[in-house]
């Protein structure tokens, strides 16, 4: 017996009836839709499988499993680690209470370097004592989100999901197979949150679309110490067209070596000429040094076009929360996994109902969208001005050297909050912008005068 | 399923000669960076010419060896060739920042000659990219130049081009304007109506300076909202979810 979206206090009880916030904005229902959405289960908890463990598949767990709710969590290997920059905002460690010990560096200075090795100190001046950027390696905190999980309520189930079977009717739930030593299985959940990732199979089984996606290219390089003391707590960015044609080339500091690489979005095939390109210009700097690994992984540019079907959402790298400009996304994958799974504990009142595909958007997609959008859309600007050409990146360095943007670049980065400036100094930086962006164009244009 | 971790064998087998052949992707300089100053670009670009053969010459020697040796020795060696590759060499250059005293004319500051010596050499590092060294850092920054030793530079030739329409425009659009109204210049400037078709005329020419600009404008547009619109996109889902609800209905 289905509850029905009529409200009719009279004849149905108060339970049964699903609590609607109204914003005719966003979409306007001209259908009506009949659904078990609030139908209360008898005897049992809300069962949901989140597929992927890392940090977005693990704080989903944590949020569902503190919420009550019967949480298996599913990761196919628990002991390697996807590729990564390994930086998180100050703000998580806070937010997410992840112990200082985790941290293999702090780190307090950065260097961005322009195409014409233009170098600007960035940091030296405007972060305060106690702030830095943490680095971490990502099997570290992986490992330690999804212990912290587990020790919340959730199962571990490590095993990989081979094949997801959407359900014919609203009653039934999903099937997930999934094959672990060998041995086929399947476990039936109410709702599944997909944290697998840029190549996300839950995004294929649900066909939520393709993203475009960039690709992360490193090179982990043991240094002699002496070069490794200049890394000690320094992290540098390279743009330039030799390094990378539409994003920046890093150096990052580890534990107890660097990771040297780039990405690009539009020019795959020549990743490695680029690879090629970022080690010529640090060559001085990591000369004598052994390369000790060599990884690549794919980092989606732009959210999905679907982010929740039925009664499955997308969270992390699978749902496309990464930033342009920084393609930071750690921080977005555990916080949107934390939301979602705080979306399905409130919608299903802490499990004892079931959950629908509005509750999903509702709860979690339009909180989602709400916080964040501006962030995402504003690095996106940023991306498109200055990372297009040369020029564009030399202005780019240059406005960079003043000490109110290196300020309030640290405050939305290290805070996730829209940074309150002055409004004088506001203005006078959009003016600084301005002037670069016109003086490098002038001398860029110069430069195509050099030509033949 | 590119989610691999490429081990360094792997690295070996992915065509390092290939890599190779393909490091100077800009056509090699026949060009010359000509100024009437000091052309020691001269001797770079012969210098250039023996850097990419050398490369070449040691690619099918070197390919059998490369295969054998370990990562460090192969870091080490890719550095090495590369050290032919030439470096920006300017007499004016020195320590990262250009010595302002040696742009010096008729005893005043030339700043006209420091842009241009700064795109050369932001010419030359695009054609060629050099290693950055902690030891000599580049410190020089564009900002010191003054804002009115740019004007020369700008779009000066653009803006009498613009002017000229602009007066073109506003000639035939006065004489027209007299004689369908009977308003002289005197008497138009005075009128609401033509003060605002004079606006809109002056913010059109300067918007739309060319036909092609339109189109510009267009695609900016589109580009502008095209991240917005991936936003949305989640929330226009629902058509295609409504209708597959309605079959799982009782």
């Amino acid at each position: 017996m289905a509850a029905s979206q009529i409200q009719n206090p009279l004849q149905n009880p108060l339970y049964q009836l699903s609590i609607r916030k109204t914003r005719p904005c966003l979409h306007k229902p001209h259908y009506l839709t009949i659904n078990a959405a609030g139908h209360h289960l008898s005897g049992r908890k809300l069962r949901v499988a989140v597929i992927g463990g890392g940090p977005a598949g693990s704080s989903a767990a944590e949020a569902l499993a503190s919420g009550g709710i019967e949480t298996f969590l599913f990761e196919r290997s628990t002991s390697t680690a996807k590729p990564c920059g390994g930086a998180i905002p100050l703000c998580m460690i806070d937010e997410f209470s992840i112990p200082l010990h985790l941290i293999d560096r702090h780190v307090t200075k950065m260097k961005i370097i322009s195409p014409s090795n233009l170098a600007v100190d960035f940091g030296s001046k405007s972060l305060r004592s106690h702030e830095y950027i943490p680095m971490l390696r990502r099997e570290v905190l992986d490992s330690f989100l999804r212990t912290r999980a587990q020790s919340a309520g959730a199962q571990l189930i490590p095993s990989l999901v081979t094949h997801l079977e959407i359900p014919s009717s609203y009653f039934s739930p999903y099937i997930i197979h999934h094959s672990i030593n060998n041995s086929r299985k399947t476990l039936a959940v109410d709702a599944i949150i997909g944290a697998d990732g840029a190549n996300s199979k839950v995004a294929k089984f649900i066909k939520a679309g393709n993203y475009t996606c960039a690709i992360a290219f490193q090179e982990r390089i043991r240094l002699p110490d002496e070069k490794m003391e200049y890394y000690q707590n320094l992290a540098e960015m390279y743009v330039g067209d030799d390094v990378s044609p539409d994003f920046y080339a890093w150096v990052f500091p580890k534990c107890d070596h660097v990771a040297v690489g780039t990405g690009t979005v539009c020019a795959k095939q020549d990743i490695k000429l680029y690879q090629r390109g970022i080690k010529e210009r640090v060559k001085s700097k990591i000369n004598g040094g052994k390369v000790i690994k060599v990884e690549a992984h794919p980092i989606p540019e732009h959210p999905r076009p679907v982010r929740v079907r039925g009664r499955v959402a997308l969270v992390g790298d699978a749902a496309g929360y990464v930033t342009k400009c920084s393609g930071e996304g750690i921080y977005f994958a555990a916080k949107s996994g934390r939301m979602c799974g705080e979306a399905i504990v409130r919608a299903s009142d802490g499990g004892e109902l079931m959950i629908g595909e509005d509750d999903l958007k509702r709860e979690y997609l339009m909180e989602w969208d709400k916080k964040y959008v501006s962030t995402f859309r504003f690095l996106d600007l940023l991306q498109r001005v200055f990372y297009g050409s040369n020029v564009a990146r030399e202005a780019l360095v240059e406005v960079c050297g003043n000490e109110y943007v290196q300020r309030m670049t640290f405050d939305s980065y290290l805070y996730k909050k829209l940074a309150k400036g002055d409004r004088w100094e506001d203005l006078k930086m959009v003016f600084g912008t301005i002037g670069s962006l016109m003086r490098c164009k002038i001398v860029g244009r110069e430069m195509e005068a050099f030509k033949l | 399923m590119a989610s691999i971790s490429i081990s360094a064998s792997l690295q070996r087998a992915c065509s390092s000669q290939h890599v190779r052949r393909k490091q100077k992707p800009i056509p090699k300089p026949t060009y010359s960076l000509g100024t009437k100053q000091v052309m020691k670009a001269v001797t770079l670009d012969m210098e250039a010419q023996k850097g990419y053969k050398t490369d070449t010459k040691e690619e099918p020697a070197s390919e059998m060896n490369y295969k054998s040796k370990d990562p460090e020795e192969r870091l080490k060696e890719d550095f090495e060739t590369e050290s032919s590759a030439p470096k920006f060499r300017d007499e004016r250059w020195k320590n990262g920042t250009w010595d302002l005293n040696m742009f010096v004319r008729n005893g005043r500051m030339d700043w006209d000659s420091v842009i241009i010596a700064e795109a050369r050499r932001r010419k030359f590092l695009e054609m060629h990219p050099e290693a950055t060294t902690n030891e000599e850092p580049v410190k020089f920054r564009s900002s010191i130049i003054p804002w009115w030793a740019w004007l020369m530079r700008t779009y000066l030739p653009e803006a009498e081009l613009l002017n000229g329409r602009a007066a073109m425009i506003g000639f035939f659009m006065a004489y027209i304007v007299d004689a369908l109204t009977g308003l002289d210049v005197v008497g138009q400037t005075g009128n609401f109506i033509c003060k605002a078709g004079l606006f809109v005329t002056v913010i059109g020419v300067l918007v739309l300076r060319k036909t092609q600009d339109f189109d510009n404008l267009k695609k900016l547009a589109d580009e502008a909202t095209y991240y917005d619109k991936q936003w949305q996109a989640s929330w226009k889902d629902q058509n295609a979810t409504s209708s597959s609800d309605r079959i799982g209905n009782t």
